[in-house]
């Protein structure tokens, strides 16, 4: 296995503040690398800094040997990145089915547009029987199916996944588990975070434990037991 | 008495029209780039402003002076775009407005210069007699006024629901972060949105002054004045609210003429719109918006 997207020494900082002090890792090609740790500690600014919505102030992040810190958004998402955001981010106002062909923006071939939009339908069940609903009257469930649906129609090599579990009932979260582990066979690449340990230990190949914005340990799902991964992902590791 | 509330009704309607386009032009840039823009107003004044002055030295025909305005507002809306808006994408919102009133004493400053009169006179769309029907007349300059607004929600409206590009603008409308991760290129967007914005005033611009048969530099804060009233009383940044808002906001200020005075018309819609935000904040239109 080779990695797919290689982060090195990434600074991301909110005015003064640096939520990210020099992030390094790597998602190898094929794997679901997870990342946890508790709140506010730098998960979702390394997401939105590798999709491009965040800035970094300085490190390099890698997507298949391409520099692609501090890229726009789009060409990002050109390049076989897709983030599922935190909180599912639908379009409320818009369908189902419209909310799919947003998420494939960046592509002109419409017939295969068309058939995937079919397929995302056949994949998740649930929102064909809403295809022409607006999509802010799905459940919470059903929205973070739509989001990752959404992501899913930009074909990406890598699929970035931002707590998907986040407010879901326990068999939603299972069944978001399953589809992960599915992608995966399907050779998408996912690099995911998660505040939910233990269902993400279940499905990791490799994570790592991030607290106050640096990496503080790195190893597979055996490495460290899990119930003090699950402490120092819930708490930290404290120090006084 | 009943006769006159119907002709009001028919008059407030079709200046309502004018305000609506006016009201969906503000409405666009509001949505989409969540920033007030002073000067949408200005743009427009410049545009019939450059019709004006290719008239009173070339005398056009109305169509080529219809082209020209529309030429003229989209350039003064790519300036705008460029110096008040693209600067401040990720910045503040107060900046870009400010910018964005700093352009409008430039534009009027401009159309002053060039022409210093503060009236001058623009052709009129159409100069036969009104129509009657019956007790009423109508006026038909203002029935296309009526129609040419019809045509242009029409239309935009086939431009938001039907094509690849209102599919971006609405996900950007909705979710802006949202549509980047979708592969939506926001600055490009607001470019073309601006340009749609800018055509769409250009249009209510010139039937404005088609109909009134006159421009002078007030135009411009006249213009950016009765959008931002009228977006204001259909919903911030809802399109169908903003037909709505112009159209009560004509209608208002007809019948209150008839009731009041001209002098009180303006006073009217002004106190109308202060119950409104008191009582019903979010403005007759109130659609659904995740929070962001």
């Amino acid at each position: 296995m080779s990695a797919l997207l290689e982060v090195r020494d990434i600074v991301t900082a909110y005015g003064k503040i640096e939520a990210l002090k020099g992030v390094s890792l790597e998602v190898q090609q094929g794997s679901i690398t997870c990342l946890l740790g508790p709140n506010g500690a730098g998960k979702t600014t390394l997401m939105m800094t590798t999709a491009g919505i965040l800035k970094p102030k300085a490190g390099s992040i890698r997507f298949s040997g391409d520099e692609i810190a501090g890229a726009a958004p789009h060409a990002i998402v050109t390049k076989g990145v897709a983030l599922v955001p935190e909180n599912r981010l639908v379009f409320p106002n818009m369908t189902v089915v419209e909310n799919l062909h947003a998420g494939a923006y960046r592509r002109n071939d419409q017939p295969e547009i068309a058939a995937d939009v079919d397929r995302m339908l056949t994949r998740f069940p649930v929102l064909k029987q809403r295809a022409a609903q607006g999509a802010g009257t799905l459940s919470g469930g059903e929205q973070q199916m739509l989001s990752v649906a959404r992501a899913l129609m930009s074909r990406p090599k890598l699929l970035l996944m931002d707590e998907p579990s986040l407010g879901l009932a326990p068999l939603i979260v299972e069944e978001i588990f399953r589809i992960i582990a599915e992608l995966r066979k399907d050779g998408t690449t996912i690099f995911l975070v998660e505040q939910n340990a233990h269902m993400a230990l279940t499905v990791a190949h490799h994570f790592y434990l991030i607290e106050q914005g640096k990496v503080t340990f790195s190893g597979t799902p055996g490495s460290l037991a899990e119930d003090e991964v699950i402490k120092r992902a819930y708490l930290g590791s404290a120090k006084t | 008495m009943f006769v006159d509330l119907i002709q009001n009704t028919l008059d407030g309607l079709t200046s309502g029209a004018a305000y609506a386009l006016l009201a969906v032009g503000f409405t666009l840039i509001f949505g989409v780039l969540r920033r007030v823009n002073l000067s949408y107003g200005p743009a427009i004044m410049f545009g019939c402003y450059a019709a004006t002055w290719f008239h009173v030295h070339f005398q056009g025909g109305l169509l080529l002076l219809a082209v020209i305005t529309i030429a003229g507002t989209v350039l003064a809306g790519a300036y705008v775009e460029r110096l008040c808006f693209a600067p401040h994408r990720d910045g503040s919102a107060i900046a870009a407005m400010v910018a964005s009133f700093a352009l409008w004493m430039q534009l009027e400053e401009l159309a002053i210069l060039a022409m210093p009169k503060h009236l001058y006179a623009f052709p009129a769309l159409y100069e036969g007699r009104p129509l009657a029907l019956g007790p009423f007349s109508l006026r038909v300059e203002a029935l296309l006024m009526l129609l040419v607004t019809v045509a242009t929600c029409v239309a935009l409206h086939r431009l938001l629901y039907r094509s690849r590009f209102g599919l971006a603008v609405r996900a950007v409308i909705e979710q802006p972060v949202a549509a980047q991760l979708a592969g939506i290129d926001l600055p490009g967007i607001f470019v073309r949105i601006f340009a749609v914005a800018s055509l769409v005033g250009a249009i209510a611009g010139y039937l404005i002054v088609s109909s009134s048969e006159q421009v002078t530099p007030m135009l411009g804060m006249w213009s950016t004045l009765k959008g931002m009233l009228a977006m204001m009383l259909g919903g911030l940044g809802s399109l169908p609210g903003a037909v709505l808002g112009g159209l009560a906001l004509g209608l208002i200020e007809a019948h209150s003429q008839w009731f009041f005075g001209p002098q009180v018309r303006d006073l009217t819609a002004y106190l109308l719109l202060f119950i409104l935000l008191a009582l019903r904040p979010s403005g007759l239109w109130t659609t659904t918006r995740s929070a962001s």
